[in-house]
């Protein structure tokens, strides 16, 4: 057939419009904006990994995720007030057998959402599976662990073998999730799905979309929620606009202005709450000049918290601790270092910087598009670090590079001098920030190796009772931190969300998670 | 037919050494940016010695040129790799994953992936590119009609206008008033065709300037040719001229254009305007993929998007050619 002017066009333009009828026949473009009232529609800011199982992976967002599928041993709302307080989830009653035992008295009648009864067995297949060195989650638990099986109703962790007090897992319980020990046993199968004993259940993942059911048997009943769409929404002004045109009902992470417009929406009830995460500034204690503690503890009196809080608005909170006042054991640290410019040029010329002279030209890492106002009070402490004579410079990464910078390499060293790193954790186990952190076995990012840190660390660790290694965390862990500056926490985070003026009974954890089995639409 | 078969035997030829060169490009620009996507497959509390093992298993310490002669050898058996980052059901994920159990074999498959996104992305395209005519061609014309006068003002007016208009913008501007405060129309993600909409109309505020200059300059052309003159001494009215002949000849200029010239816009305005509106085609698969260091989608949609471009060029020159024997290409 001759191609003609005609032909060409008249065969394009039927090229396009099968394009469109191809979709409309598919089902897949057919219309459907409406949602009925029992499908709540969340907008997440994070992802996902692709591994369901909650030992493969550290990752925040899909903590959250699992939230809602898995039941703990214990819960704690890790409250300001209380953060302290454990409340009862799969297990009953709890006490401390011995030092190096635990028990807890499981509740009965409980289901898996594969119809499987929750037991005994289930404790013990989790936590031996999970605490093995070789799970990357094992870095949640203490250390690893044996469960000794009572009867199918009560468990004891067992920590002797293992050297640490099994005090350590009186608030991590709170946090680790619990598997159906027929899921433990096959690997393959804990990765494809979540199947546990929580307020939702798993039913797929439709591209960038996972859909939850309520669990019909949830112990707790049934929530009001039939159907959770779980929306991955990478930018933020996106969730935003979708939360304004009713397309989502509750989004998180969002920037302090998009807060405060949000306040000003009829139809949108915005939710600040203190999370449990505290923003660092680590600096690379393992080569010069922050491997002298002068010249670490000169760039904290350099920075003055006050005007980078002022930066953050309402997505920071004063803290003077190098935990979160969410954890346990956290105290406002007298000693925590404060602004003052001559002190800090006191410790410079004392380190053999006077005024900075001297100084190699130092890189400040930060990154841009994760956390709230990373650059704004990045260039500020910058600015600040600069008028007393530190030669930095501000490097900006979007979060893929920068995640790749942050962490100590095979020589044990990372690039850069200073670098901008939040850690949030579920539980109120301090251990769960201190020990990765600043322990010279893990230091996983200042590097810091100091004998009286690692001391201090293992001694309220291997206390024996919750009182004493609150008082030792209080009087010696946070005050030596202080001292040493591996890192100056500058604020504890607030975590910003907003909802439709349609949902009611959510409750936020500090770490992200959202509990919905309570919740409503109306 | 001996012509057409030189001309796409010597077209197609071209066309592979410019995919080849793009596809090198992209290759090494991937591998030199800071990000090291073991990192963020294997996630940030893996060991430093298990991350560079890892890394070598999956042959990304080799050095560039094997790396880039072994994805070419993969790709000509018509494989374009699976993702690092995506999981079998093909869901965006952060990484972080259990090194002893991570297999590339449980990923999702680029092709796969590529062929759920495009569906989505050429129903945009295609909305996109009829409202843009919706508004160019009446403007267009007015315009070329009237050289020089009101109209043709009003469509210089309007272009520079659109062309000014960063996209980014409009798209926010748009979901905010057609959707967030009036609830008119959906705006973001995808649940059924009005998804689409508006989406589809940033693309045409985009593509439409263009269009409007194209037209207005060849219509007014056309109108100036001695083919239009001897029409209406002939007997035909003005606007049998126009609407048989002006508007078909003024077709083949925008035509070219559209080769040139906005399939390159198209692409490009598809990335960012599936960011904004969460819409899940090509463009938000590949700025996901950008973030992620996720190589395997960003160098297969690089790959795509550039063998696209060089196959509408050549039809579009093979059309032009056949219409027009006096064009040599």
């Amino acid at each position: 057939m001759k191609t003609t002017r005609r032909t060409f066009l008249a065969g394009a333009t039927a090229l396009g419009t099968g394009t469109l009828l191809v979709g409309s026949a598919t089902g897949r473009f057919g219309t459907a904006w409406a949602q009925d009232a029992k499908t709540l529609s969340f907008a997440a800011a994070g992802t996902v990994t692709s591994s369901w199982d909650p030992t493969s992976h550290t990752i925040a967002p899909q903590i959250t995720a699992e939230m809602l599928v898995f039941g703990r041993l214990t819960k704690c709302l890790m409250t300001s007030e209380n953060p302290g307080e454990i409340l009862p989830d799969l297990a009953l009653e709890w006490k401390v057998v011995d030092k190096y035992t635990l028990e807890y008295k499981l509740r009965q009648g409980v289901k898996f959402h594969d119809g499987k009864e929750f037991k005994a067995e289930d404790v013990k297949a989790t936590y031996e599976y999970g605490s093995q060195p070789s799970r990357p989650a094992s870095a949640w638990y203490p250390g690893q662990v044996e469960v000794e099986i009572v009867d199918d109703y009560t468990v004891r962790l067992k920590t002797e073998k293992f050297g640490y007090p099994a005090l350590n897992f009186w608030y991590v319980a709170a946090f680790l999730p619990i598997l159906s020990a027929k899921d433990v046993a096959d690997p393959n199968v804990l990765k494809q799905r979540p199947n546990g004993t929580g307020p939702f259940r798993y039913v797929e993942t439709k591209g960038d979309q996972i859909v939850f059911k309520a669990n019909e048997t949830y112990y707790d009943g049934k929530p009001e929620i039939e159907t959770l769409l779980w929306n991955y929404v990478p930018d933020a002004n996106t969730r935003v606009l979708g939360l304004l045109n009713g397309q989502y009902h509750l989004t998180e992470r969002l920037e302090p202005e998009q807060y405060e417009s949000l306040k000003k929406e009829a139809n949108i009830v915005t939710n600040r709450g203190l999370s449990s995460e505290n923003k660092y500034l680590h600096f690379r204690c393992n080569k010069p000049p922050f491997d002298d503690v002068r010249v670490r503890m000169a760039a904290v009196h350099a920075i003055d918290r006050d005007q980078v809080l002022a930066v953050l608005g309402e997505a920071g909170q004063a803290s003077n601790s190098h935990i979160s006042p969410v954890k346990f054991g956290y105290t406002d640290v007298a000693n925590y270092p404060k602004y003052d410019p001559e002190e800090c040029q006191r410790l410079l010329a004392e380190a053999g910087y006077p005024k900075g002279e001297g100084l190699p030209e130092l890189e400040f890492i930060t990154s841009v598009g994760f956390y709230a106002k990373t650059r704004e009070y990045g260039e500020l402490v910058t600015a600040m670090l600069q008028e007393q004579g530190f030669p930095v410079k501000l490097t900006t990464l979007e979060p893929a590079a920068w995640e790749e910078q942050i962490y100590r390499r095979a020589d044990g060293q990372g690039p850069g001098h200073i670098v901008d790193v939040g850690w949030i954790t579920g539980s109120p186990e301090p251990d769960l920030v201190l020990r990765p952190n600043y322990y010279s076995k893990f230091a996983l990012i200042n590097g810091i190796n100091d004998p009286e840190i690692d001391a201090a660390l293992d001694k309220e660790r291997n206390a024996e009772s919750a009182e004493e290694r609150l008082k030792i965390l209080q009087e010696e862990t946070l005050p030596l931190l202080a001292t040493k500056v591996p890192s100056l926490s500058l604020f504890s985070a607030v975590s910003l969300r907003a909802m439709s003026k349609k949902l009611e009974g959510v409750y936020f954890y500090p770490n992200g998670p959202i509990d919905l089995s309570k919740a409503k639409l109306f | 037919m001996a012509f057409a078969i030189e001309f796409f035997l010597r077209r197609i030829s071209q066309g592979l050494v410019i995919v080849l060169l793009v596809a090198f490009v992209i290759f090494t620009l991937l591998r030199v940016v800071p990000g090291d996507p073991i990192r963020i497959i294997l996630g940030p509390m893996t060991a430093a010695s298990v991350l560079e093992e890892k890394a070598k298993e999956l042959g990304l310490r080799d050095p560039l040129l094997v790396q880039f002669g072994r994805f070419v050898g993969q790709v000509t058996t018509g494989d374009l790799g699976r993702s690092y980052i995506r999981g079998a059901q093909g869901g965006s994920t952060g990484g972080s994953q259990d090194a002893t159990g991570f297999n590339p074999e449980s990923r999702a498959s680029v092709a796969e992936l590529i062929g759920k996104a495009l569906p989505y992305s050429l129903q945009l395209a295609a909305l996109g590119i009829g409202f843009a005519l919706l508004v160019a061609v009446p403007i267009g014309m007015g315009a070329g009609m009237r050289a020089g006068k009101w109209p043709d003002r009003l469509g210089l007016y309007v272009s520079s206008l659109l062309v000014s208009l960063p996209n980014i913008w409009v798209g926010v501007v748009l979901i905010f008033l057609l959707s967030a405060k009036t609830g008119w129309l959906p705006a973001i993600g995808y649940q059924g065709f009005a998804y689409t909409i508006i989406p589809a109309m940033v693309l045409a505020i985009e593509l439409s300037p263009v269009m409007i200059r194209a037209i207005s300059v060849s219509v007014a052309a056309n109108l100036g040719e001695v083919y239009f003159d001897v029409g209406l001494v002939r007997g035909l009215s003005r606007r049998v001229m126009i609407f048989k002949h002006v508007l078909r000849n003024a077709a083949v200029p925008l035509l070219n254009l559209f080769g040139a010239q906005m399939i390159g816009m198209l692409l490009g305005g598809l990335f960012v305007v599936e960011y904004i509106f969460s819409y899940p085609g090509i463009g938000m698969l590949t700025i996901n993929a950008v973030f992620q260091r996720d190589f395997p989608i960003i160098q297969a949609v690089a790959i795509l998007a550039s063998g696209a471009l060089v196959a509408i060029n050549m039809l579009v020159d093979f059309a032009s050619t056949t219409i027009d024997r006096r064009l040599k290409f």
